[in-house]
Formats: C-alpha cells, sequence, structure tokens
C-alpha cells in the first residue's frame, strides 16, 4: 500500500510554530500557553492519580513489612526489604531470566522481521495480501497466544513433536519436552512471544525501507556493490533510527512479559521461567509478602526507567520527533 | 514504488517461495487453534493429532458458552474496553491538541512523561493500585478494570494523537481563528473531522489494549467483573484440561478482532508504524 494515506510514517514538513506561544489568539480571554496547559490538565491529573500516586505507595511499601491481611499490620523495616531482595538468589536469577529472555526475544523477531521486510520489500506492491495475512497475530491476546502455543508445544500429542517425528528427527513424540524440561523451558516459552510480535518489527521496518531513497541504492549498485554489502552498508545504516525505535520499543515490552509465560509454565518447571513480573506476583499473591514484593518491584522499576531515560534520550531526543 | 524491488524473474520466483512458506508457518498456528475447536472434544486430544476434524461438530462452542460466567465475561470485556476507549480519548485528544499546536515547555514535559510511563512494569503498580481500587470502592468492577486498562492507553493515544495532529497544517486553525471560531470550538469543528482517521486508530488501539489485557483484570477483579481472558485462562486450572473447550472460547474470543484488523489494515499499519518511522 502506498505510504502516504493516514498518519502517513513520511515526516512531513513542519511550519515553526516559535511564534505561537505568546500570541493571544483573536478574541481568547486567556493566553495560548495557559490554554494549552488547561488542556493537558486532565489527562496530567490522570496520570498522577493512578500511576505517579501507586509508585509513590510502592516506593513507600518497599520500606515496611506489611501483613497480607488488609488494614493488618505494618511495621517500618528501612532498607531490610532491600538486602533481602539484593541477596536473594530467586531474585538473581529472575532477572538474569528476565534479561534472557528479552534478549531472545528481541533478537529473533528482529532477525525474522528485518528478513520479512526485506522479502516484502523486494517483492513489492504485489505481496501486499500476504502483508495483511503476516498482521493477524498482532491482535491476538497474548494469553490465546500462550496458550495456543502450549497446546501445540504439549510432549504427548501436540503437533510440533508430532511433525518433527515423522520428518524423522525424533524418535519418539515424547522426547522433548518443551515445557516441561527446565534447559529448554526459558527458550520454549519466548516461542508465542516472537510469534505473536514478529509482525510488529516487520511492518516498522517495512516502512522505513520504504523510504530509503531508491537512487541510492542504485548508485550503490552502479559501484559494483553485491545485496549483502548493499544490505550491511547501505540499508542497515540508513534504517538505524528505526530499528533503534523498535528495538526498544519490543525490548520494553518483552522485559514486562507476564501472562504469556504465566500461562504456559507459570514460572516452572523448577522456576526455570520465572522472569521477574512473575516472581513479584507470586511474591505478592501467593506468599502474601507485598513489603518484599514492593522492594522487588521498586529495583525491577528503576532499572526499566534507568534503559527508558537513556533510550528517549538517545532516540527520541527532548521536545521533537523531528530529529 | 518500492525502491529495492527484485526484477529477474528466477528470483523473484524464489523470493515469492520463501515468503510464501513464511506466510504460510505463521498463518498455521491459529489456523490449526480453529480446526481444532471444530473437532470433537475426544478428538482435540487425539494421538497422533489430527490437522482437521474427522468430524465436524460445534460441541466445543456450546460446551464453553454455555458455561457458567463466560457470556458475563464478554459483558464485562466490553464494558472495561468500551469505558478505557472513551476515556483514554477524552483525555488524549485534548491533551495531544495541546502538546501540538502551542508548543510550551510544559507540552514537552508532558509527553516525555507519556512517553517514559510506557516503561513501567505493570505489575509495579498492579500491587498498589490493588489497595487504591479497594478504597474508591472499585474492586471487581468493569469500571475499576477499565481505569487500570487507561493508565496504558492513555499514554499511547497521547503520542499516537500528537503524532496526527502534527501532520495538520498549522494554517487550519489560524483560518478558523480568523472566521471567529473559539480555540475549542476549532478542534471540535475544524480538527477533529481532519484527523478522524487518527482518532479512529487511536480508539482502535486504545480498546485493544483492554480487550487482551490480563494482569490488571487478574489483580481486580474476583467474580462478578471477570473478563474473557481470565475465564481462557481458568479452562485449564479449574477443570483439568479442557483444551477443546478452550479453543472454542479462544477462537470466539480473537475472531472479531482479526477480522476487525483486516478491515482496517491500512488504519493498524499507520498506528503501529507511527513515531518508530518518524525518529
Amino acid at each position: 500500500m502506498s505510504v502516504s494515506e493516514p498518519g502517513q510514517v513520511t515526516t512531513l514538513p513542519r511550519p515553526t510554530r516559535a511564534e505561537h506561544g505568546r500570541r493571544p489568539g483573536k478574541g481568547s480571554r486567556i493566553d495560548d500557553r495557559r490554554f494549552a496547559l488547561l488542556l493537558m490538565i486532565p489527562a496530567a491529573l490522570f496520570m498522577l492519580a493512578f500511576v505517579a500516586w501507586p509508585l509513590v505507595k510502592l516506593v513507600v511499601d518497599s520500606f515496611f513489612e506489611i501483613s497480607p491481611i488488609a488494614g493488618g499490620p505494618r511495621t517500618f523495616v528501612g532498607l531490610d526489604n532491600y538486602v533481602d531482595v539484593l541477596g536473594s538468589s530467586a531474585f538473581q536469577a529472575a532477572a538474569a531470566r528476565t534479561l534472557g529472555y528479552t534478549t531472545l526475544v528481541v533478537t529473533f523477531e528482529f532477525v525474522l522481521g528485518l528478513a520479512a521486510a526485506l522479502l516484502f520489500n523486494s517483492l513489492g506492491n504485489r505481496s501486499r495480501i500476504l502483508r495483511t495475512a503476516f498482521l493477524y497475530p498482532l491482535m491476538i491476546a497474548p494469553i490465546v497466544a500462550g496458550l495456543l502455543w502450549r497446546f501445540l508445544l504439549i510432549d504427548n500429542f501436540g503437533i510440533v513433536n508430532e511433525l518433527l517425528f515423522r520428518l524423522g528427527i525424533l524418535n519418539d513424540r515424547n522426547d522433548i519436552g518443551w515445557l516441561s524440561d527446565s534447559s529448554i523451558a526459558l527458550f520454549a516459552v519466548a516461542v508465542p512471544d516472537i510469534w505473536l510480535t514478529t509482525s510488529f518489527m516487520t511492518l516498522v521496518l517495512f516502512a522505513g525501507l520504504q523510504n530509503i531513497p531508491g537512487d541510492i541504492i542504485e548508485a550503490a549498485r552502479i559501484d559494483g556493490a553485491g545485496p549483502v554489502s548493499t544490505l550491511f552498508r547501505i540499508i542497515l545504516p540508513l534504517l538505524r533510527p528505526v530499528i533503534a525505535v523498535a528495538l526498544v520499543v519490543r525490548g520494553v515490552d518483552a522485559a514486562k512479559a507476564f501472562d504469556i509465560i504465566l500461562i504456559q509454565t507459570g514460572g516452572g518447571p523448577q522456576n526455570s521461567t520465572e522472569t521477574l513480573s512473575l516472581l513479584i506476583y507470586q511474591t505478592m499473591v501467593r506468599f502474601g509478602e507485598p513489603g518484599t514484593a514492593s522492594a522487588m518491584g521498586t529495583l525491577y522499576l528503576v532499572a526499566m526507567l534507568v534503559v527508558a531515560v537513556v533510550a528517549v534520550g538517545l532516540i527520541w531526543r527532548p521536545g521533537g520527533r523531528q530529529a | 514504488m518500492s525502491t529495492l524491488e527484485v526484477r529477474k524473474t528466477p528470483t523473484r520466483l524464489l523470493l515469492w517461495f520463501l515468503l510464501g512458506s513464511m506466510v504460510v508457518l505463521y498463518a498455521f498456528p491459529f489456523l490449526y487453534l480453529l480446526l481444532t475447536s471444530f473437532k470433537t472434544p475426544l478428538d482435540a486430544l487425539a494421538v497422533p493429532p489430527k490437522v482437521l476434524p474427522d468430524e465436524w461438530t460445534l460441541a466445543n462452542y456450546e460446551r464453553a458458552l454455555s458455561r457458567e460466567g463466560v457470556l458475563a465475561s464478554f459483558i464485562n470485556s466490553v464494558s472495561a474496553a468500551t469505558i478505557s476507549t472513551v476515556l483514554s480519548l477524552v483525555l488524549a485528544v485534548p491533551a495531544a491538541y495541546g502538546v501540538t499546536r502551542f508548543r510550551t515547555v510544559s507540552g514537552r514535559v508532558f509527553v516525555m512523561a507519556a512517553l517514559v510511563t510506557r516503561m513501567i512494569p505493570p505489575v509495579a503498580i498492579g500491587v498498589p493500585m490493588v489497595g487504591m481500587m479497594r478504597a474508591l470502592g472499585l474492586t471487581d468492577t468493569p469500571t475499576g478494570v477499565a481505569i487500570a486498562h487507561t493508565t496504558i492507553s492513555l499514554p499511547l493515544s497521547i503520542w499516537l494523537m500528537s503524532s496526527f495532529l502534527e501532520s495538520v497544517p498549522d494554517e487550519l486553525d489560524e483560518a478558523a481563528r480568523v472566521d471567529g471560531a473559539g480555540r475549542l470550538a476549532a478542534l471540535w469543528y475544524i480538527i477533529l473531522p481532519v484527523v478522524r482517521g487518527g482518532v479512529a486508530v487511536t480508539a482502535i488501539f486504545a480498546f485493544l489494549a483492554s480487550w487482551n489485557e490480563f494482569l490488571f483484570a487478574l489483580l481486580l477483579t474476583a467474580i462478578r467483573a471477570q473478563t474473557t481472558p481470565l475465564v481462557i485462562a481458568n479452562f485449564q486450572t479449574q477443570f483439568g484440561l479442557e483444551w477443546g473447550a478452550m479453543t472454542a472460547l479462544a477462537t470466539v474470543y480473537s475472531l472479531p478482532v482479526i477480522l476487525l484488523t483486516l478491515l482496517l489494515q491500512r488504519y493498524i499499519v499507520a498506528g503501529m508504524t507511527l513515531g518508530a518511522v518518524k525518529g
């Protein structure tokens, strides 16, 4: 499809609005700056009440030992929860798993997504129908994707092992317990996430590819560059900003993954798929330790925000999308 | 059109084949879910598994839909998603207009804050939110779930609407103002009709964010306000592994949004790629 449709991905020439801020509008009683602020206030209040305030509560709770019963006693324990959490092997292992899971998901999505985007691009507009077919998993609930893949990967009557068995790769349908073997479960739980959102990578990279001017590629070709060196020397460097945004967006989402893992393994076997989201949830709900869970949540949050601030600083740059 | 189009026929054929197999592999999982939902409950668990049902039946659908709480969960999902979508739009459209039309420092800070909010793990605010909703008397209500879901969709909506409003030339506001329209009137009568496609995209994403969400719904509901994803998840713990009925319910829940994607794919592509490619 043409990219110059609603919400086009091309950057439009934009008039400067520097002069806008101070000039009072025709017949207006308040100046523009105050009017802009008024427009933002409702959304800002909502975010303060339902995002900022819970965050404050989270941080405060992390300094207390709290009874899981509503209205139960709470005792101030200072940094004890943090000492416990940072020293606990469960937390360290979950943090490592979260990092591993995120790296795995994002790497596979990027490689597959780029391959698909390049294929779509080299086949031009006639690949449009297939592009639509490629889009559909994006709309599926992670919980459904998780269950679906659990069904496909189940040892006994799962279709994946059946296929591997028919192809002669497995001697028995029960040979691989994708989700029950703790040494491979973390890889297996990542599959539905990769399946679900590779399309996003493809879409974003495809849109980026469409914006690369044809004469640059043509010039490279005339200079005798082969397809591989064109890809690595020209296309990928030109796509760099798009790639960066796609990786950050997907990385953050993968690091937050919860339901898609919970539904497949519940964190098992032997905690081998217990990422931070799951550990915090279990600590809160199953073990009834809100204080400890809050300390974990705070650490997790700080780690994510550090990544966020670095990423935003590097990519989006304050003040604008005009970079 | 495309800048990297390959012209040689044999290469093209090979590429078509590669792409075709990729798409088939990609489509298969859901197709298999769909086919399984029409098998008899026993056939769904057959060893070795069959791709096509021996006997096409709606038994799984009858079982799934007649179970207690399933229909109510659909109503809950629709209510929560609708409330959350309306709330997101009502808050995000004026905010995005304020940010893009009047470039102020507070506007920049605001957009940055919205972006950073995306990075917050839901489990971090989910835990304290349980207590908050209890205090507000919103535990186990679709409104409570909708509010929690809006914390996810509002930053996204602000981001999307800002990008769409950026592409509307300032001259349009100015013309409206010269004609004597107030600033709010200009937004409502002149600008909104121009970006209605963008509003639609934003609404779709806000709706889907709520429709597919699990963690907040899990933490904030007990029985009355359970959304369908929770019910789907319960199929396997509470009643053993009832795969047949689960596939039927998963199909019923996913098919409407998949069809919606196909119908509105132009808009969805626009929403997905916005921002990323602009960078």
